[in-house]
């Protein structure tokens, strides 16, 4: 009766070379990806990137354009949802409004052939991991936002299923249960161990949560890494902007050979390379994160204070450089106003190159 | 703001009455002894109150007389027929019809379509449906007008449940086909319980419409129970066609009778119903 719960707890996910039309329109252009057995997945991307297609895709609710989907080994283009053995998380939880608790986590036990006792036991096993023992008997609109969450992830791994799919179940909770919720997910996944695809637009929860991230934009997988990958070495101009907040700075301007050594120069600045070589001359855009610019007595660039945000842990500097603003992270607390001059200098092993035409990344 | 409350309330007050005053002279007409309703100027307010309109001691339950409770054989082929065309037009037809516009064939022409049909006139259809029940061997049968009456109540039950399919959220459809739920048991399961409402207000609106039906009734039978399907409403014309005396009391009793279930499923269905038509219309 069991859909291969066993061996399915260890499935992996791969999407080769999947293209998804929705008439002209193009959801997802040519896409690839490997998703290792017990990986916590996260697919990140602005809304229309085709995150959510890509995760319907796998369980199976629309229909492949091109290309193949196999589930755990085997080809699942053709296989229903019901027989793919994924569970999955829908943003408003979706969750059976005329059946009890017990009932909405219990019904694919039922469909599945389980005997009652088993259904009992499996229910209030799941219903313990998730403290949701007491509310079996109510229904879905007596519960709060975050009961229902709760249910929906039961009903979702009620069954062992070979992938649990989340469709940015963390959306509509408020701000501080959204947090709550984020390590919870994250400590329940591990125990379960269960292969974790996860869509969210939210890059703070895709880096808290992720052991890989695939970053998505227009339909094409622009990098695919761990957390620390994406936010050290983005690979193109769109997944540095996208990661990180405050967002990364960009600075336009050109790659210079200076003798033996190499130049960024800028509109308003230039900058001495003394580590990093290039084969060509390029235009670029210089991508600097808000906590590798460090505030200098003497010997840097000219800059002056837009705007303090003290955040306690941090304080965030926008400051103008010619005719570029910048952000600075600086940490700790530190009294400044708006409208005072500074000098501020970049880290040189810190700062990336991206090719102004190809928009992507020359640091090697 | 207030002259156009003061003008809405007299308006309401007219309608009301015009409404509500026939209902009150058939109540009244019922319970009046002979010598009160032939009077001139009319009596309003009956004095003497009499159930003999209903029942004359004497006749046996059934038996067909002059008063109300003669309507009987005419009675159970009404609950009958417009029980089955209610139900079949709600569950065998409506649902799924409405469910697969909905969800799978969405195409604006079919709903359109339907919405023509029900603004089609009965009496447009008289000649056809006589032919066709005819030649099914089906006149002054149940099965004759169930079948015709079908044909006004499964439009009206698509059409309205078409409106509440719409309202569910496609992704608790989604999540019962990933729980492992087949189509059919999806919608059985799932899509039809969370339509509950609109499966009140089709199946009673269906059930007014049949009971109250009579231009097909008339032309499709002709004998009451045991030997014919005869509905109610034509029991009422056999009060002033037949009865040389025009049995006033005896018409307005069996009026009442044939009146109530309308009423009670009314006033029982109001709150379904407001909801009924208002989530109707089909959205785009």
């Amino acid at each position: 009766m069991d859909n291969g719960g066993s061996e399915g707890i260890m499935s992996e996910v791969i999407v080769e070379n999947v293209t998804k039309k929705f008439g002209n329109f193009v959801a997802l252009d040519n896409v690839n990806l490997t998703i290792k057995p017990k990986e916590f997945f996260v697919l990140l991307g602005p809304s229309g990137s085709g995150k959510t297609t890509l995760l319907r895709l796998i369980a199976g609710l629309e229909d492949i354009t091109e290309g193949s989907i196999y589930i755990g080994g085997k080809k699942v283009n053709d296989v229903p949802p019901k027989d793919r053995n994924v569970a999955m998380v829908f943003q408003n939880y979706a969750l059976y409004p005329h059946f009890n608790v017990f009932d909405n986590i219990a019904l694919t036990l039922k469909v599945r052939g389980y005997s009652k006792d088993a259904i009992k036991s499996r229910v209030s096993e799941i219903a313990k991991i998730l403290h949701i023992e007491d509310i079996l008997n109510k229904k879905p609109r007596e519960l709060s936002g975050g009961q229902q969450q709760r249910v929906a992830l039961a009903r979702a791994l009620v069954r062992e299923p070979s992938v649990f799919l989340l469709d940015e179940p963390l959306s509509n909770l408020d701000a501080k249960l959204r947090v709550e919720a984020r390590s919870f997910l994250r400590s329940l996944q591990k125990e379960v161990g269960v292969t974790t695809v996860f869509v969210t637009h939210d890059q703070s929860e895709a880096m808290a949560l992720a052991t890989t991230i695939a970053v998505l934009d227009k339909g094409i997988i622009k990098q695919v890494g761990d957390p620390y990958e994406l936010y050290t070495k983005p690979k193109d101009i769109f997944t540095a902007g996208f990661i990180g907040s405050p967002a990364m700075n960009m600075i336009p301007g050109k790659l210079v050979k200076d003798g033996s050594s190499w130049r960024f120069v800028s509109e308003d600045f230039s900058v001495q390379l003394i580590n990093t070589e290039f084969e060509n001359e390029y235009d670029v855009i210089l991508g600097i994160r808000p906590e590798h610019i460090t505030l200098v007595k003497d010997d840097g660039i000219n800059a002056k204070i837009n705007n303090v945000e003290p955040m306690g842990a941090v304080t965030y500097l926008d400051i103008q450089v010619g005719s570029v603003e910048l952000t600075v992270q600086y940490t700790g607390l530190i009294k400044l106003e708006a409208g005072m001059e500074i000098k501020v200098k970049f880290v040189e092993e810190k700062m990336l190159f991206y090719d102004r035409k190809t928009e992507k990344l020359l640091n090697i | 703001m207030k002259k156009l409350d003061a003008f809405l309330l007299i308006l309401l007050i007219i309608f009301s009455f015009f409404a509500l005053f026939p209902i009150y002279w058939t109540v009244i007409t019922a319970l009046k002894v002979n010598s009160e309703i032939f009077t001139i100027p009319p009596v309003f307010f009956p004095t003497k109150i009499t159930f003999s309109n209903f029942y004359t001691p004497g006749t046996t339950f059934g038996e067909v007389s002059q008063t109300a409770f003669g309507s009987f054989p005419w009675l159970i082929n009404s609950t009958i027929i417009a029980l089955a065309s209610s139900l079949i037009g709600t569950f065998v037809i409506g649902a799924p019809a409405a469910y697969a516009l909905t969800r799978y064939l969405k195409n604006v022409w079919f709903a359109r379509l339907i919405l023509f049909m029900m603004m089609i006139p009965e009496a447009a259809f008289i000649i056809p449906f006589y032919v066709i029940i005819t030649k099914l061997n089906m006149i002054n049968t149940w099965w004759g007008l169930i079948l015709v009456y079908i044909s006004f109540t499964a439009p009206l039950s698509t059409w309205l449940l078409m409106g509440f399919f719409s309202d569910i959220p496609k992704s608790v459809e989604e999540a019962a086909s990933i729980d492992g739920l087949s189509a059919f048991s999806t919608f059985y399961k799932i899509a039809l319980p969370m339509v509950i409402p609109g499966i009140m207000v089709s199946i009673i609106l269906n059930f007014i419409n049949a009971w109250n039906e009579f231009i097909y009734a008339l032309v499709l039978t002709y004998t009451p129970f045991p030997t014919g399907a005869q509905t109610v409403p034509l029991y009422l014309t056999d009060f002033i066609v037949i009865e040389k005396s025009f049995a006033w009391g005896g018409l307005a009793a069996a009026g009442v009778i044939v009146m109530l279930p309308s009423i009670i499923l009314g006033i029982y269905a109001q709150k379904y119903l407001v909801k009924g038509w208002t989530m109707g219309a089909v959205k785009e």
